[in-house]
């Protein structure tokens, strides 16, 4: 026991020394939009004298646009859901008998009021693959941000007609962003005390950010090209706006690619958490009350995307009871506080419950949502659905799948569907 | 002939000791206990390890049935083709059921287990133990002492579950100057029928640990057969203190428990007979009061009961 205690309590250390390790050049990957084109927006080719230089007519809009949209999506990466376990009996001192709790195996990423129980460990290992495809309810693969022209006459609008009406060109860029996280996680629960438990994640995560982008000028009529002056386009891309595969004029200059991104594996953030049981009923229909609190440490590399870069305060009430020994219903509500940006904090709340089907093998299933009162437009209530089975093959191993699918795709940076595969055990 | 029948006797008696000597180990000796567990709960652990620390000269090896009898059943089919232990601990009701079933030459000592007696039958000359039961002198006593002027306490019980205690208890009662009125049941639902029928007729209400009086519904009724009524309730528990009766008593603790059931082993294994070492009931309680019970009974707690109370809810 102890030899097996040694190794599996020496896997945090080897995986903090893996999340030491950062694989992705020096380049923050957080700012891979903002570093399209350079990481000064979107530069144009000087135009020949006598014509005024249009160089930066387009910057201040393109870096507003790229770094908008690098903060939606860098912003709504976030740590998935992970819960704690629930053991295996209490005991019915009116009775004299032992009652088990696990009449199912437990919920997969919502809470239950029971706890694990004293001197009890268990240590469990996932595997999380999330795979995003959408942002507000856009594709990933086909954003689009238009860029618009300052005003060059000075009059304070935007010319359709007259000599000024170049001031109508825009820059349409087109971008498709590969964003994907692959995440182990360690998560480990001990029970202090038949009522209270204490434990902590420690995710270590490859993610791989990649956008490409593809700009072209139009004219206000959507001609590509915009608006020339005899044969010469007024805006056009040139040397320094950082094209790739370079554009040099006089070859043609009305599109500019630009790519950027790449790879990182690290330490993300770890989660302390603890769980009291303070209110625990055998036999009549009040639920079992537990109180958990939830810190995350701001461990992850935030520039590698590997952590939000801030502490989280979590504090959520759950209920629970289990009826006819095999059903039990679960409701968790509580806060989460982002002392980095309080517009990030966010009420947590889930509603579900697990079922033991068969001896070995339990459903799971739940509402798992999260909405930000002060919000920043960007994935301010997010709701999914989780689906899971737990299988308990022998003694205290439990196999353990479960799908997270978004409800809502139109809200924040979202997945089609998020599995997860683990192996959970109890010492 | 007397010669030959004193060398046979001689021979006899000298085996019968080497017998007696085998069976036991010898000083110096650590003594091999198997411990077998019904199921992972924390408390059965504080009773395995107060058996520990009083059996400290033996070797102790446990094994956990996970709530399986069959489970358990296996393990002991294992053990009898083995070399046998000098002794057996079964730590709560369902180790206690199979080692009835499957246990006859070994001696057997209980822990954790309430009731034993309707577990443990009559021929059953391997087996005693700590149960966990509250004595009744003491349930009694600590009624008369809230409410001195109490002469009749009521019961509801199921004879085939507990008839044995309420036995025990009429004539505990009778020494001790109270009346008891049980009632007896077959189901839970008839014990609204019999609580209706105490009504007026008794001045205290006792919960015993009895699965049919221990009925949601049951336990439901008498809390508010005594809030109605103004009497108090004995309960079983901190639990059904906090629901509402005057008290809940039980047993101190898993350890305490163990430790009682380690005596008995040393006792045993001091060569000592199963049969003659008769079940013990928990010799330290938990005491719980409910200040707000006795306020809406309009009882004055005496400030005795509530200096040894472990919890008081106010």
């Amino acid at each position: 026991m102890k030899v097996r205690l040694r190794a599996v309590l020496s896997l945090p250390l080897i995986l903090l020394l893996a999340g030491s390790i950062r694989l992705a050049d020096a380049t923050d990957l957080k700012d891979t939009i903002s570093n399209l084109y350079g990481g000064q927006g979107i530069l144009l080719e000087p135009l020949p004298l006598p014509f005024p230089s249009q160089e930066s007519r387009f910057q201040a809009s393109s870096l507003q646009g790229l770094d908008q949209l690098n903060t939606q999506l860098t912003s709504a990466i976030g740590v998935p859901s992970f819960n704690s376990s629930v053991g295996g009996f209490l005991f019915d001192i009116e009775r004299g008998v032992p009652v088990q709790t696990t009449e199912s195996l437990g919920p997969l990423l919502t809470e239950r009021a029971t706890t694990l129980g004293a001197r009890k460990l268990d240590l469990t290992f996932t595997y999380t693959r999330v795979n995003f495809t959408k942002l507000q309810g856009k594709d990933l693969n086909d954003l689009e941000l238009v860029f618009l022209r300052g005003d060059a006459n000075g009059n304070g609008i935007i010319d359709t007609s007259g000599p000024f009406s170049f001031e109508s060109d825009v820059i349409r860029a087109t971008l498709s962003v590969d964003l994907t996280e692959d995440i182990i996680a360690l998560i480990a629960t001990y029970g202090l005390t038949a009522e209270w438990d204490v434990g902590f994640v420690v995710p270590v995560t490859h993610i791989r950010f990649i956008a490409k982008s593809q700009a072209a000028i139009f004219d206000q009529f959507g001609n590509p090209g915009g608006t020339k002056v005899g044969d010469i386009p007024i805006h056009q891309f040139g040397s320094n706006s950082n094209c790739n595969p370079p554009v040099i004029p006089p070859s043609s200059t009305a599109t500019c690619n630009a790519s950027g991104g790449g790879n990182e594996t690290g330490l993300g953030d770890i989660v302390l958490r603890t769980k009291y049981n303070f209110l625990r009923h055998y036999d009549d229909l009040i639920p079992d009350m537990a109180f958990l609190v939830e810190l995350k440490l701001p461990t992850g590399d935030e520039g590698a995307l590997l952590g939000t870069g801030g502490t989280n305060v979590t504090g959520l009430i759950v209920a629970s009871k289990t009826y006819a020994r095999w059903f039990t219903p679960h409701v968790n509500l509580g806060y989460e506080i982002d002392t980095k940006d309080t517009r990030e904090s966010a009420i947590r709340y889930a509603l579900g419950f697990d079922a033991r089907l068969l001896p070995e093998l339990t459903l799971a299933a739940g509402i798992i949502g999260r909405a930000k009162p002060n919000g920043t437009g960007t994935g301010d209530h997010i709701v999914d659905l989780s689906l899971g089975v737990k299988w308990n093959p022998i003694k205290s191993l439990i196999l353990r799948t479960n799908v997270q699918i978004p409800l809502d795709k139109n809200s924040g940076l979202r997945a089609d569907f998020i599995p997860t595969v683990g192996i959970e055990y109890l010492f | 002939m007397p010669i030959l029948t004193a060398r046979i006797l001689r021979l006899l008696s000298t085996v019968w000791l080497l017998g007696a000597v085998a069976s036991f180990p010898l000083p110096g000796e650590a003594a091999n206990i198997v411990a077998l567990k019904g199921a992972d709960v924390d408390v059965y652990d504080e009773a395995l390890d107060g058996f520990k620390s009083v059996a400290s000269r033996a070797q102790v090896s446990q094994y956990d049935m996970e709530g399986d009898l069959q489970r358990g059943k296996r393990f002991l089919a294992r053990l009898k083709s083995g070399p046998k232990p000098d002794l057996i601990l079964a730590i709560g009701i369902w180790a206690l059921q199979v080692v009835v079933e499957e246990i006859r030459d070994i001696p057997v000592v209980f822990a954790m287990v309430l009731n034993p007696s309707t577990v443990i039958g009559q021929e059953a000359r391997n087996i005693t133990g700590a149960s966990m039961n509250v004595p009744i002198e003491q349930q009694i006593a600590l009624l008369k002492k809230a409410s001195p002027q109490a002469r009749r306490i009521g019961v509801i019980y199921d004879p085939s579950k507990t008839g044995f205690l309420i036995k025990q208890a009429e004539r505990i009662a009778r020494d001790q100057g109270v009346r008891l009125l049980p009632k007896a049941i077959a189901s839970p639902k008839d014990s609204f029928a019999a609580l209706d029928a105490m009504q007026g007729e008794i001045d205290a209400l006792w919960i015993l640990p009895d699965v049919t009086v221990l009925a949601p519904e049951s336990v439901q009724y008498m809390l508010l057969f005594s809030f109605r009524n103004g009497i108090p309730l004995l309960g079983l528990s901190e639990n059904q203190a906090r629901m509402g009766a005057l008290f809940g008593l039980s047993f101190g603790s898993g350890r305490d428990i163990g430790i009682q059931a380690g005596e008995i082993a040393n006792e045993i294994l001091s060569g000592r007979r199963a049969e003659e070492i008769p079940f013990t009931t928990a010799r330290r309680l938990r005491l719980t009061v409910n200040l707000k019970t006795a306020g809406k009974l309009g009882l004055q707690v005496p400030k005795e009961i509530l200096d040894r109370a472990d919890v008081v809810i106010r």
